[in-house]
């Protein structure tokens, strides 16, 4: 099966119709849990690099402090997650024929990535090596953001 | 209101109005930073409610995160606000018309109340100053309350072009 017959037999199921033909405030539900969702992730994002750069709430080491906000993220990512596939699912063959959909995943996929090796090693111990800190500062800012501007993108392009 | 109305389509229809809505790039760029600057400011707004409410960094000080945050909030506010004006400016007699709008506003003033209260007066207490563990129920219901308004503003925000008039 090509990847077109299977989003094509997902735009087509039960879940797909369902929502596709469901009102448009269905619609709009999801997209309040996907910002809502992403906003307490970019914030825990931001807040764990403060502390990981030096340049704020420095009383507490770093697995001390960003034990609570490495959570928040899996919490916000998956109030995202969730509400994507159900945008995804009632219009996947749009979705995948936007370049800026399929950047928005690739980057996601990327930052998934650096989150549980990189930045999980950089924050699970007080001192690493600092150009290590800068790297995973650097690509975890550069990827979260970048998949919340590619994903607002997606209805412009 | 039909002034209010005549004002937006002007407004809209100005150089600056159509530049902005006919350029390719310049309108989901600006949502783009709209976005960053809300993360940014209500994100780390949200995660002190949190901490207000007692769920969140509880070794943490509140003093150290209200203080030590403030700059980065008040910068996303001052994108978010740039931002919006000039999506507002784009859009305006359209946006004008939907009934979020005004929610979307009345709940910016209602959580920018509610956090100039806490700030004046709540944070002066002694248990928040001193960082004593128990803090008083006061703080914990203006987390909730600003958790509450700024939540409002987020979701007004989006419906705004689920809600024409």
């Amino acid at each position: 099966m090509s990847t077109v017959e299977v989003l094509t037999a997902l735009q087509n199921s039960v879940l797909g119709h369902a929502i596709g033909k469901s009102d448009h405030l269905v619609g709009a539900t999801a997209q309040i849990f996907h910002v809502l969702g992403f906003v307490i992730l970019l914030a825990s994002v931001v807040l764990i690099n403060l502390r990981l750069a030096g340049v704020a709430l420095t009383a507490q080491s770093i697995p001390q402090f960003t034990r609570d906000p490495s959570r928040l993220i899996w919490v916000g990512l998956a109030s995202a997650v969730i509400s994507g596939i159900l945008m995804f699912v009632s219009a996947p063959l749009l979705y995948f024929a936007n370049p800026a959909f399929i950047t928005k995943i690739w980057l996601l996929l990327a930052a998934v990535i650096v989150q549980v090796t990189l930045y999980r090693h950089v924050i699970s111990r007080d001192s690493v090596n600092p150009w290590l800190n800068r790297a995973s500062i650097v690509f975890s800012l550069f990827l979260w953001f970048g998949v919340g501007v590619t994903g607002r993108a997606i209805g412009y392009i | 209101m039909s002034f209010i109305h005549e004002l937006a389509q002007g407004l809209q229809a100005s150089s600056v109005g159509v530049a902005l809505a006919e350029s390719a790039y310049a309108f989901p760029l600006i949502e783009a930073l709209h976005l960053i600057g809300l993360s940014v400011s209500v994100g780390l707004i949200f995660l002190i409610d949190l901490r207000l409410i007692g769920v969140f960094l509880k070794n943490v000080p509140v003093t150290d995160l209200l203080h030590q945050l403030r700059p980065l909030v008040l910068g996303g506010f001052a994108l978010i606000f740039l931002s919006g004006t000039l999506l507002f400016w784009s859009e305006a007699a359209t946006i004008i018309t939907s009934p979020a709008l005004p929610f979307k506003f009345l709940f910016i003033a209602i959580g920018g109340v509610n956090a100039l209260y806490f700030e004046l007066k709540l944070a002066k207490q002694r248990p928040v100053i001193e960082n004593q563990p128990v803090l008083p129920a006061n703080v914990r219901y203006a987390g909730i309350a600003s958790l509450f308004s700024w939540s409002v503003v987020i979701i007004a925000g989006r419906l705004i072009p689920y809600l024409p008039s």
